[in-house]
């Protein structure tokens, strides 16, 4: 499978978790130092609002909800960036840096507890992913907790410090996990902690740092492609990635603030 | 005769009162702006094996070579506090080289084997990825070659190894040779309190 | 007019003191990634569990400031015990051994640092660039010996200087160099001077202490150096056998400095003529040159007492007051 890389957004400005929207629009959702940024599918900046608390990550629920994860809370905003609702937790939402939804449940993932939490719809806690293991959390020593959600809802979180991407059922039971490290097949996972983050689609798309790269893998850990990898920056840590309905992967380069956009060809 | 004599003498004291003035005066304005005890540190921000970006390079060992001291007076130093206690560490593995059957890389990094590794907290004997590990650096062993610090440096580490001057062992030259020979200018001389602070790589914003 | 002479000829060419250190040259950046990243993401100790605790890194401290201090004192009190060996006491045997024990202290214990001929750059550049001062210890290192110069002549010459030490030490057959050429080899102390200063008062990147760097015998103070350097030191020692102390006649910056403090000075080696006698024994046996037509040149003597164990009248025995070497002053130099 090959990939090619078709188009460069600027960030204007600071970029960190992204996410494509639910409608399939093309729209490409940033969350900016203190603000949510939209990108239209040319790579214009749509439209942008404030958020109260620096954002770490962005994520667009089913119905146009944008949930923006910020230092110790979540608020909730319509796809026009009116304020809708403030989950404000010190404990369990220190440090959000990646959101995600699976039946009814809305995820966040805390990178100061190394944990992803599972909330109700209305903002109360449910249970902890992530966190029953002898080493009370996942490794994470890049400080960024990412998962991605699958279509029946197994949640598919990024370990980097045991170089894999582990499955848990949303109760928290862990099911299985693919890739390892080595630090020459391109296949397994290099470094100290890789991958740092990883987006589900109908496949599973990791980004890695130091030697940075997307991958792509299938649902049972075997390499599908290597996205890219000397496009990026060589000090690019903690690239988000996301992948939209028809299959086009965005990467951020945390180096040149902007979103590479990728698109498969057709072999 | 005598009065040559006197007056040769009265010159002489004369003049000898004048230097212990000058003297006196120019050693009065060196204490006024006296400051304590200066000290030789590396510089972790300009150190190209530490500061951020020039990756992929060779690491630079000129701390071992151009020291005075027949083992340099700079070794690596590991900031526990900041290192990410990792299994597979970039500086204590060669991460490029095969992995063995635990799965960890075959080959170690230091090339005069200055690191240690040992499990720490509860620790799992079944599976070695379930543990932290420390990274301790022997300094008897360790020369200040440079290569773990630019292995450990981010994005491929933390940043929590970074060489230091140690002052059990350097002889604080007037002009440290090392200092000379840095083409990153990244020796620089402090005070002592400042000098001991944890290598501080600045971090932007 | 003839006090004009007591000051002899200053050569010009010594003194750059007073250039105004420009800024530094600018150097390579430090940094010049424009990105954030997160902070404090190690694992803290009570995220590890199982009662670890993080280890302290170790933090030596470098030496004490009192030992600064007390070798401060050490030097001040060798150049006194110098003084009374030499002056008062008149013995070699004594002096030899002060030497000895200089060589140890300031020359093998202390590896040759701080010295006050090094300190001569530190004292220049604390001068002339506002930004750099040095500490207390090292203005003293620097004046003290040139204090005691003004009173009693080159005392830190003799049995103090580490440098000057190691050389006196291997004195074997000195020859008397002579008297034009022992001048001319004089005048490159003055010139070592004159680029010391310049050196040192460079901007703080291309400065350059030379006389640290150029110092032949630190090498064997420290036990390591580079090829190149021991081998100097070790050609200046084989010289120094038929040479007595080359370095420090001909090339010492500081000993330039002392020579000018001792011209001034109140007491020193002063050789009385006797109608009779005039051996001249101690003019042989001098093999600094202190010594010319049978009067004491004060600025050259550097406090060896070879004269007084060479005088038949007032060997080391004798203790008298009295005698043709003897404590007195005012002798033309």
């Amino acid at each position: 499978m090959q990939y090619r890389h078709v188009q460069v957004i600027d960030g204007k400005g600071a970029l960190r978790g992204i996410a494509v929207d639910a409608q399939a629009r093309g729209e490409l959702y940033a969350a900016g130092d203190s603000e949510i940024k939209v990108f239209d599918a040319a790579g214009k900046l749509a439209r942008r609002w404030p958020t109260a608390r620096p954002a770490q990550s962005v994520a667009v629920a089913g119905d146009g909800a944008v949930y923006a994860g910020e230092l110790g809370q979540i608020e909730i905003f319509d796809g026009a960036g009116k304020l809708r609702d403030t989950w404000r937790d010190d404990e369990l939402l220190r440090r959000v840096t990646a959101i995600g939804f699976t039946g009814d449940s809305v995820l966040a993932g805390d990178s100061a507890d190394r944990a992803i939490r599972r909330f109700d719809r209305g903002g109360r806690f449910l249970n902890n992913i992530g966190k029953d293991n002898p080493l009370g959390g996942l490794l994470i020593p890049n400080g960024v907790v990412d998962f991605g959600v699958d279509a029946e809802g197994i949640v598919f979180a990024a370990n980097p410090g045991k170089h894999r991407v582990e499955r848990y059922a949303p109760g928290g039971e862990l099911l299985g996990h693919i890739g390892r490290f080595h630090g020459i097949d391109p296949a397994g996972f290099t470094g100290c902690c890789n991958p740092t983050n990883v987006a589900i689609r109908d496949a599973i798309y990791t980004a890695e740092k130091a030697g940075p790269r997307a991958k792509a893998y299938d649902f049972s850990g075997k390499l599908l492609a290597v996205i890219a990898t000397d496009l990026f920056d060589a000090n690019c840590k903690n690239m988000s990635i996301a992948v939209d309905a028809r299959g086009r992967v965005y990467v951020v380069d945390t180096v040149k603030q902007s979103v590479f956009v990728f698109e498969r060809v057709n072999a | 005769m005598s009065e040559e004599v006197t007056r040769r003498d009265l010159f002489a004291t004369v003049a000898r009162g004048t230097v212990l003035a000058v003297l006196g005066g120019g050693a009065g304005f060196l204490v006024k702006k006296a400051n304590g005890q200066v000290v030789w540190q590396v510089n972790a921000s300009r150190c190209i094996n530490s500061r951020l970006g020039d990756l992929g390079v060779e690491a630079c060992n000129l701390c071992t070579t151009e020291c005075v001291v027949a083992l340099s007076a700079v070794r690596a130093v590991n900031e526990y506090s900041k290192c990410g206690r990792c299994n597979i560490c970039p500086a204590y593995f060669n991460i490029t080289s095969a992995v063995n059957e635990l799965g960890q890389p075959s080959e170690k990094l230091c090339p005069r084997d200055a690191i240690e590794r040992r499990p720490i907290g509860k620790v799992d004997p079944e599976d070695p990825a379930n543990n932290f590990y420390e990274y301790i650096i022997d300094e008897e062993k360790c020369d200040g070659c440079g290569k773990c610090v630019m292995k450990c440096k981010e994005p491929l580490g933390l940043g929590s190894i970074t060489l230091r001057v140690r002052y059990d062992r350097c002889v604080n030259c007037n002009r440290c040779s090392i200092s000379k020979a840095c083409p990153q200018d990244a020796l620089m001389q402090l005070l002592v309190s400042q000098a001991l602070q944890p290598a501080g790589i600045e971090r932007p914003g | 007019m003839s006090g004009l002479r007591k000051l002899g000829r200053a050569p010009a060419a010594a003194i750059a003191l007073l250039v105004v250190a420009l800024g530094a040259v600018p150097s390579a950046p430090a940094q010049a990634i424009p990105y954030q990243r997160p902070v404090d993401t190690a694992p803290q100790q009570d995220a590890i569990g199982g009662g670890y605790k993080t280890p302290d890194v170790q933090r030596q401290l470098p030496r004490d400031y009192w030992l600064q201090v007390l070798d401060v004192a050490a030097l001040g009190a060798a150049m006194g015990i110098s003084v009374w060996l030499v002056l008062k006491r008149r013995s070699r045997k004594w002096l030899v051994a002060l030497t000895i024990g200089s060589l140890a202290y300031f020359g093998f214990y202390r590896e040759g640092c701080i010295c006050p001929i090094g300190s001569l750059q530190n004292v220049v550049v604390a001068i002339a660039d506002p930004r750099y001062s040095i500490p207390m210890v090292v203005t003293a290192t620097f004046v003290l010996p040139l204090v005691v110069a003004l009173f009693f002549g080159r005392a830190f010459c003799g049995g103090v200087c580490a440098l000057g030490a190691i050389q006196e030490l291997v004195v074997l057959r000195p020859i008397q160099v002579p008297r034009r050429l022992d001048r001319a080899l004089g005048l490159l102390k003055y010139v070592y001077l004159g680029l010391a200063i310049l050196f040192a008062v460079r901007p703080a990147l291309a400065r350059d202490f030379l006389i640290c760097r150029f110092d032949p015998f630190v090498g064997f103070f420290r036990r390591t150096g580079a090829p190149h350097m021991l081998l100097l030191g070790g050609a200046f020692l084989v010289l120094g056998m038929f040479v007595g102390r080359p370095y420090c006649r001909y090339l010492c910056p500081y000993g330039a400095l002392l020579a000018w403090c001792t011209r001034l000075a109140r007491s020193g080696v002063t050789v009385t003529p006797d109608k009779e006698l005039d051996c001249g024994l101690c003019a042989e046996a001098c093999p600094y040159g202190a010594i010319e037509r049978m009067r004491a040149v004060r600025r050259n003597c550097l406090y060896c007492a070879r004269c007084y164990s060479a005088c038949p009248r007032d060997g080391e025995l004798a203790h008298a007051k009295a005698g043709l070497v003897r404590l007195s002053g005012g002798a033309p130099s």
